[in-house]
């Protein structure tokens, strides 16, 4: 197949399992409209999708629609913390290996870095940097144990991740309804972090401040080309993506599988911790995280529709971001719950991840290609004067 | 010390170990099933879920625990068999099915929740504990004539009856899965499908089976922690019960009694948490107890089993060894 058609039909796969995803959101919304009778369904049921779809880009009011500069930036600043687990996800995927745990991952980082900013005092520019660091490579040691349990001993990845999540989440629970809470408040929250902690919006007006659109985000689009080119421009990337593709073959071939086994694995809880410490510094004044924030899961769904290349992480959270803005007005505005993104959200992981789903009409695209081929060499040997093949 | 010791040889500790058990068991019998047939069904948590809610739904909606049960076996079959064709004939890769079916048990079970009730606790939460009375929970046994003998009595009599059907189905799955021709079907598929489609066993409708057993055992799985372990559906309430199976399955050898087995040995870590917070120690500290026994009974699993195919290895070597020598 030429890469325009590869391109296109990828383009057309990737809408159609939108659009199917979309359909089912809006029959749910329809079961969910309040009204009687079908009519007063379908107009409130309109009312919600209106919000969905474009209510993260417009206002609509009684006044007509207008253009939200606040919506959008809100939508960019909640892609922060995706991006970087998407990619941790990314990168974990690649090497074939299913650790889930850029969920607990998020949330420690977010912890550790929140410490960090309560209780050591460091100078402005630097603070932020070393929380967020720190709160990596604390991920990215607890990572160690699902990965060198895998590749030492065989031990499931996931299964051993997924069970750290929850270690994590109950441990930070204890801690801080315990030793680092500040009892002068209602409810559970760590004392306030120091202002050179707090990274700060990247343009300072009421706007960006209001969405939280912190420098985080240029990190998170930096952090994007950085693991773009170390999984597609360096050896350990390569062996990263070799050992996704075929373990045996990069085993004979000379390999170090255990070590890139450990590598990508660490190298993904590294990713997630940054994440949840950008996020936790940008948009909090103190650690009050009681549950799982759920990054983890999105950026697994961010992944799958990014096909586990970093450089399409950005488009895949924005347009999760989006859908889960749109949710969010949904909920406020027309009354539909907004746990409806996570039912979109699988139906989409579904059809995306579905090799042939529409592999009928590849088949026929390949099939298309090649008969072009074959003309074109037909007419080109009968110029010359050779025979024809039919 | 002591003090401690004597409150867990009471008969009550016994009894929830076996109480606490029990859905862990439903589910490991799911992924054991499903693992013969040579594929791993990470979805078992979110097809509990569903289940849960459906259960406690339809039973508060039809006046009587059967029809709850009953939709909550439904709608763990039906989903499962919609993750298996999405599995086998859209050819998704598994593990990402069971994720997708996991993403949607979690919020997508909350938002049916509140669009089927309209109840709403607060602004963001939802449940069904107001609507479940104890009588439309699945009613408790007392054996007679057992419930007479002390202590074991105890134990033993008054668990409610999936309990005991827990206990059962591993028994059955274990007839199930190697006495009769369904079972050999399943064990060969997940052997050598190539070999077993050779002989005329359509593979393809074996994993169906398989899968549909698992979506079977996570609606039991499921009934039981809407309708007997609580009163009602309330959101996460699973909390990861599906995936400790998987890790049971493992430890268990892929074998029903050892599955049972792993999954008592979880149960009592569970209850000993429970326990734990019970004199004192904070119920965040207490709760971890039974995904770190995990993590550490799938090393210790991994570690003998590593052995004994060194052993295995060496000792063949050392046969072949001796008889090029002769």
């Amino acid at each position: 197949m030429t890469k325009r058609r590869e391109i296109g039909f990828t383009l057309i796969r990737g809408f159609l399992a939108i659009l199917i995803a979309l359909l089912v959101a809006t029959l749910l919304i329809f079961i969910s409209a309040e009204g009687d009778g079908i009519g007063e369904k379908m107009e409130a049921a309109g009312e919600a999708l209106k919000q969905l779809l474009i209510g993260p880009l417009f206002r609509m009011g009684k006044n007509g629609t207008s253009f939200e500069l606040k919506r959008l930036a809100d939508v960019f600043a909640a892609m922060i913390p995706t991006i970087f687990t998407g990619l941790s996800v990314c990168v974990m995927f690649s090497a074939n290996q299913f650790n889930l745990g850029s969920e607990g991952g998020s949330m420690l980082g977010a912890f550790v870095a929140g410490m960090i900013a309560v209780y050591v005092p460091m100078a402005a520019g630097i603070h932020p940097v070393v929380a967020v660091l720190a709160a990596g490579v604390a991920v990215a040691v607890v990572m160690l144990i699902p990965a060198v349990l895998k590749a030492k001993m065989g031990v499931s990845e996931m299964v051993n991740s997924l069970m750290l999540n929850y270690i994590i989440m109950y441990i930070i629970k204890y801690l801080m309804s315990t030793h680092l809470a500040d009892k002068s408040k209602g409810q559970i929250q760590s004392f306030p972090f120091m202002e050179t902690a707090k990274i700060g919006p990247i343009v300072d007006n009421s706007v960006f401040t209001g969405a939280k659109l912190t420098w985080g985000f240029v990190v998170a689009l930096i952090a994007v080309v950085i693991v773009a080119v170390f999984m597609y421009r360096t050896r350990w990337g390569y062996s990263i993506r070799m050992i996704g593709i075929n373990q045996s073959f990069s085993m004979y071939s000379g390999m170090k599988v255990g070590a890139v086994v450990v590598l990508s694995q660490v190298l993904g809880g590294f990713l997630a911790g940054v994440g949840g410490g950008i996020e936790m510094l940008g948009r909090y004044p103190t650690f009050s995280w009681s549950a799982l924030p759920g990054y983890g899961w999105t950026g697994i769904t961010i992944a799958i529709l990014a096909g586990n290349n970093p450089l399409y992480v950005p488009l895949a959270a924005f347009f999760m971001a989006y859908l889960s803005k749109g949710c969010d007005l949904m909920a406020t505005y027309a009354g539909v719950p907004a746990q409806l993104i996570d039912i979109i959200q699988g139906v989409i992981f579904l059809f995306f991840a579905a090799e042939q789903f529409m592999a009928r009409y590849r088949q026929k695209l390949v099939v298309k290609t090649a008969q072009e081929e074959l003309q074109r060499k037909n007419a080109q040997s009968l110029e010359e004067g050779g025979a024809v093949n039919v | 010390m002591s003090n401690f010791v004597s409150m867990l040889l009471t008969p009550e500790f016994f009894f929830s170990i076996l109480r606490i058990s029990a859905p862990i068991i439903f589910a490991t019998l799911a992924a054991i099933v499903v693992e013969k047939a040579g594929f791993c069904n990470i979805g078992i948590e979110g097809l509990m879920m569903f289940s849960a809610l459906s259960g406690s739904l339809v039973s508060y909606y039809a006046g009587s625990w059967f029809w709850g049960l009953l939709a909550a076996l439904v709608v763990g079959v039906l989903m499962s068999l919609i993750m298996g064709f999405f599995a086998f004939q859209m050819k998704t890769d598994i593990v990402l099915v069971g994720i997708a079916i996991n993403m949607m048990g979690s919020g997508g079970t909350l938002f049916l929740c509140k669009v089927i009730t309209n109840i709403t606790e607060g602004r963001a939460m939802a449940s069904t504990t107001g609507l479940i009375t104890k009588d439309l929970c699945i009613p408790d046994i007392t054996i007679p004539l057992v419930n007479k003998i002390p202590f074991v009595g105890q134990v033993l009599s008054g668990h409610n009856l999936l309990t005991y059907l827990a206990f059962l189905l591993c028994l059955l799955t274990s007839i199930m899965l190697y006495k009769t021709s369904l079972g050999l079907n399943i064990r060969a598929v997940g052997e050598n499908p190539n070999a077993a489609s050779s002989v005329g066993v359509s593979v393809l409708k074996i994993k169906y089976i398989a899968m549909g057993f698992s979506g079977l055992m996570s609606g039991f799985g499921g009934a039981f922690m809407s309708m007997a372990y609580a009163q009602g559906w309330s959101l996460d309430m699973v909390a990861g019960r599906g995936f400790i199976a998987l890790a049971a399955q493992a430890m268990g050898n892929g074998e029903c009694l050892g599955g049972m087995l792993s999954s008592l040995v979880f149960g009592f870590a569970q209850a000993l948490g429970i326990k734990f917070s019970a004199i004192g120690l904070d119920s965040n500290l207490a709760s971890p107890i039974p995904y770190a026994v995990t993590i550490i009974g799938l090393v210790i699993f991994a570690v003998s089993r590593n052995r004994k195919e060194l052993k295995k290895r060496s000792s063949a070597a050392l046969e072949k060894k001796a008889s090029s020598q002769a």
